[in-house]
């Protein structure tokens, strides 16, 4: 196996079920290693349900996820984790009673070198020159585009090789929007393979280099993303 | 009244405030990470003693006598067997319930309170009768006036407040400090950080035994005597503590322990109807309290209601 193909996300057969009730049927795709792919599909497509089955948060029922020669269907989310992945989780999730820098120290928690760890830290604030004037303030008491970027320096803590991101868009205003995705491009840029899962098409296929679209818990078009925006999947998906 | 007379009730306020605030926070800790309420917490704390008393015993009859090396050996044996039952509690009845109604495991850790305390009073030897607890800690004291400092209660208080301390510098000073806090705050994102989150809930079940079992022997070594039901008072005490406090807040809990104690002693010196009357005197205070402030003195969810 080639280093290239270590770094990609292989989704085979994926079927995930709540209580009974299928939302995920038959997912595969893949995010091929040091590029961006996204995943596109509306509010109930069953998008954040393809995160948490590949996080182990809700395992699949059927199917394999690989990443890194390793299967991550049924691993307790730790492992997952171990394997070298990281989320930022929709709608943010920082820990409110936490600090800026407390939230950041927690997402390096697996990291056992204090030295990799004030290393990246200072990789993070000197990305986020904000959060490095705010360290020791509580995350609860942020505007919601700090809290953003509270979230994605919390990712990079972990110097994951694959970066799960679940609707970052979500609840910004347009101009912080359009500034998370050209960090989210930045990232992509130093090697990180990218997995985005988004509502918003056009920001998010202008900087893809991948896309698939998922309706109804089924991936109903593929394709590149010059391709992508022009099918009448992606508008049905949307609007049909 | 006298200012000897007043410090010491204030000794002894403070002495039981500190045991309240002991159970208190374990409480508060269990729910913090997993939402349950473990009853049978008390009961562990009486556990705890018995396995120090036993430890003592024990230890004199292969003939070893000194009284720092019985202590010691009485600490490591209640707080490492007491972290061990806490860990097993948790991995064998309240992990696996987690998916069942939180009823049912407060029905669970009730019966098993039950289990524990009836089994010390019927497989200790004659368990069913209060037992000497050794005076192990050094007598002297000092008068102050009409007050009567004791070495032994003195080391006793510190020991506790050390302890409480070294809760905090753990909490939030160490890394798994931090992982039982981000557990505490939300689970889901604590997994999705990395944090391994069943062995962060037995460290925290763990924790929250053994500081039982220093209450426990923090009792025995005060009152000099223990018996099978110290932990179900107890238990219910540091319960109560903690609601008051604002379950789920670590000094919350710490302050309704003490509270608690002020109430008692107030009840027991300043009301005319004297001392029996203590417990029914502070368990209205708290009646009182959770009436004018439900969610407690020090809500766990400040942050939401803000």
């Amino acid at each position: 196996m080639t280093n290239h193909e270590a770094n990609s996300l292989v989704i085979e057969g994926v079927s995930t079920a709540y209580d009974q009730a299928n939302v995920l049927e038959n997912v595969s795709l893949t995010a091929a290693s040091g590029k961006i792919t996204c995943l596109l599909g509306s509010n109930g497509s069953g998008k954040t349900t393809l995160i948490r089955s590949i996080l182990g948060l809700t395992p699949p029922n059927r199917g394999s996820i690989r990443f890194g020669g390793v299967d991550l269907a049924g691993l307790p989310t730790h492992r997952v984790i171990a394997a070298g992945i990281a989320c930022i989780p929709e709608g943010r999730r920082v820990f409110a009673k936490f600090t800026v820098e407390e939230n950041l120290r927690i997402g390096a928690y697996q990291e056992t070198s204090d030295a990799a760890v004030a290393q990246r830290l200072a990789h993070v604030y000197a990305t986020f020159p904000r959060l490095s004037e705010r360290r020791d303030q509580l995350a609860g008491t942020m505007s919601g585009g700090e809290q953003a970027m509270v979230s994605i320096g919390r990712g990079l803590m972990r110097a994951p090789k694959l970066l799960l991101i679940d609707e970052p868009s979500l609840g910004l205003a347009p101009i912080l929007v359009r500034e998370n995705f050209n960090i989210i491009r930045r990232i992509n840029q130093q090697g990180i393979t990218v997995f985005l899962v988004e509502q918003n098409v056009h920001q998010t296929l202008a900087i893809s280099d991948y896309g698939y679209v998922l309706s109804k818990g089924r991936v109903v078009a593929a394709g590149e993303p010059s391709e992508l925006g022009q099918t009448r999947q992606v508008h049905e998906a949307y609007f049909g | 009244m006298d200012l000897g007379l007043v410090a010491q009730y204030t000794m002894n306020g403070l002495m039981l405030g500190m045991m309240y605030a002991l159970v208190a926070v374990g409480f508060t800790l269990f729910f913090g990470v997993l939402d349950v309420i473990k009853f049978s917490h008390g009961d562990v704390l009486t556990v705890g003693a018995f396995t120090a008393l036993a430890s003592f015993i024990g230890l004199q009859s292969i003939g070893l006598s000194s009284d720092a090396v019985e202590l010691l050996a009485m600490l490591v044996a209640a707080l490492g067997a007491m972290a061990l039952l806490g860990a097993f509690i948790a991995r064998a009845f309240i992990l696996p319930l987690r998916s069942a109604p939180a009823l049912n495991t407060l029905l669970i850790t009730l019966m098993l309170g039950t289990v524990l305390r009836e089994a010390v009073r019927l497989f200790y030897p004659d368990g069913a009768n209060p037992k000497p607890f050794p005076r192990l800690l050094p007598a002297d004291s000092i008068n102050i006036g009409n007050f009567n400092l004791r070495l032994d209660n003195a080391i006793l208080l510190t020991a506790g407040a050390l302890v409480i301390v070294g809760l905090q510098l753990l909490l939030n000073r160490t890394k798994l400090g931090l992982a039982i806090r981000a557990v505490a705050q939300d689970e889901e994102t604590a997994k999705t950080m990395g944090v391994n989150f069943n062995a962060i809930v037995l460290i925290t079940f763990a924790i929250g035994s053994a500081l039982a079992a220093f209450a426990g022997l923090m009792n025995g070594l005060y009152y000099n005597e223990i018996n099978f039901g110290i932990g179900l008072y107890l238990g219910v005490v540091g319960f109560s503590a903690a609601i008051i406090g604002g379950l789920g807040s670590i000094y919350g809990a710490i302050l309704g322990g003490f509270l608690f104690a002020g109430l008692q002693t107030i009840g027991a010196v300043a009301l005319p109807f004297a001392s029996a009357y203590k417990d029914v005197f502070a368990f209205a205070v708290v009646i009182a309290l959770m009436a004018w402030r439900p969610t407690g003195l020090i809500p766990e969810k400040l942050s939401e209601r803000v």
